[in-house]
């Protein structure tokens, strides 16, 4: 959302004042687990208010046009979508969930990013996918700070998956287990690009030699 | 979900009831108005769906299937051409949210087929071969044809492309996210990584999943 120069171009106007109204209406009439001020969500947004009360939301937070927000039927108890303070959650993002995803505070999420912590189950080879449910799945948590890239899939079909503090996640990278704090993750499957060792107090690269290669992202 | 609640969480938020009824009526006036070579019962597209009324007529549907949002169904083929049908999508068939299918010879997707968001299925390509014409004024290659076997899921962002010659994924595979797709699968397989390999199979001899191929993928016939 620019906020610098609301009246640059009136017609501007209408998809801001639709996005403002939106906004209200779902901060003010959907039954969230608990949830934070400031909340800005585009109306082409899919939310539906059955799924509200699974859902934390926490200060701040910016969820930008086609964000599709899912949990599941056959999701726990208890919350299973965390979104921390000043998060934004880019356009066309999908995040599923069925146990939970926690989204720690200031995370920038791409656009068409995928986040899921459960998979399509396809063991029993005589019924179509369609029908055969989601697998148990496990947790995902993204460490506070982090930037995920454009098109990347964080996919955890099992136990825990944790991407550190501040770590970047480069585009379309594929990312199915966890990484330490402080990482560059790039590729598909994923594999650790540069890590920040904090004994030298530099950046370096998966070998362990200072990077001196640009900034990935 | 039984009905009951389907139909309670069909009305939780009236704001949503509005786009409903649009999906409702365009779904309609595609039915009535479009030149589909088959359209079954229970279609629902999605108002921003692109689809060609000029070529409609080569693309056959079954019951039950879902577009979503922004998906499209494209033919890179001279208008008005008539012909078999080019794009052939069974029943009971979702395609999620921005996927496309491209089709030029054939694109036939059988029953119970889950298709996630992003993904891509092409059967030709861009020619590039003339450098001393722009890439956009070339036109497109010869291609092949694809077949996607029943139960199969397409996982977000995937891409299955053919070149040339025919593509066919057997029933039940997996292709997971972000996978870029050139070559046939065996029934029961799974997809990973650019270029895709097969990680995981299930083998009829043993009944069980086992890592890595367990058969040669061989070679089948698209139609």
């Amino acid at each position: 959302m620019p906020s610098g120069q609301p009246f640059e171009d009136p017609l501007n106007l209408v998809p801001r004042i639709l996005r403002k109204l939106y906004s209200t209406w779902v901060t003010l009439t959907y039954p969230f687990a608990s949830r934070g001020g400031n909340l800005s969500l585009h109306w082409s947004c899919l939310l539906s208010r059955r799924i509200a009360p699974r859902i934390e939301i926490g200060n701040s937070v910016v969820i930008r046009n086609d964000a599709w927000f899912n949990v599941l039927p056959e999701a726990i108890e208890g919350v299973n979508i965390r979104i921390g303070d000043n998060c934004l959650i880019g356009a066309q993002d999908v995040i599923s969930a069925k146990n939970l995803i926690d989204i720690e505070q200031d995370v920038i999420i791409g656009t068409s990013v995928l986040i899921q912590d459960h998979n399509h189950a396809y063991e029993d080879v005589r019924r179509p996918i369609r029908e055969q449910g989601p697998m148990p799945g496990g947790t995902v948590r993204i460490g506070a700070g982090s930037w995920i890239g454009h098109g990347a899939s964080i996919v955890c079909n099992q136990q825990e998956l944790v991407i550190g503090r501040n770590s970047v996640v480069a585009a379309n990278a594929l990312v199915t287990r966890s990484f330490p704090p402080y990482s560059v993750i790039v590729g598909n499957p994923a594999r650790l690009a540069r890590q920040y060792d904090p004994e030298r107090g530099l950046w370096v690269g998966a070998t362990g030699r200072p990077a001196v290669t640009a900034e990935v992202s | 979900m039984n009905r009951e609640t389907r139909l309670r969480a069909r009305f939780q938020d009236p704001l949503k009831i509005p786009a409903r009824v649009l999906r409702k009526l365009y779904s309609e006036w595609l039915r009535l108005t479009y030149p589909f070579a088959g359209i079954g019962s229970k279609v629902s597209f999605h108002f921003t769906c692109k689809i060609d009324r000029k070529n409609a007529h080569r693309i056959k549907l079954g019951n039950d299937i879902r577009m979503e949002k922004d998906s499209s169904l494209g033919l890179s083929l001279p208008t008005e051409q008539e012909g078999d049908p080019v794009i052939i999508i069974e029943d009971n068939c979702v395609i999620h949210w921005r996927s496309q299918i491209g089709a030029k010879n054939l694109i036939h997707i059988e029953r119970d087929v889950l298709i996630a968001q992003d993904v891509l299925i092409v059967d030709q390509n861009h020619a590039y071969e003339n450098v001393h014409t722009p890439i956009c004024d070339q036109g497109f290659t010869e291609g092949g044809r694809i077949r996607i076997g029943q139960g199969t899921f397409i996982a977000h962002g995937a891409a299955i492309i053919c070149s040339q010659g025919d593509l066919v994924l057997g029933r039940n595979c997996v292709v997971a996210a972000h996978s870029v797709v050139t070559r046939s699968a065996p029934p029961y397989s799974v997809l990973y990584g650019n270029p895709a390999r097969i990680i995981r199979q299930y083998d009829p001899a043993k009944q069980e999943w086992v890592t890595g191929p367990v058969r040669a993928p061989q070679a089948e016939p698209v139609a």
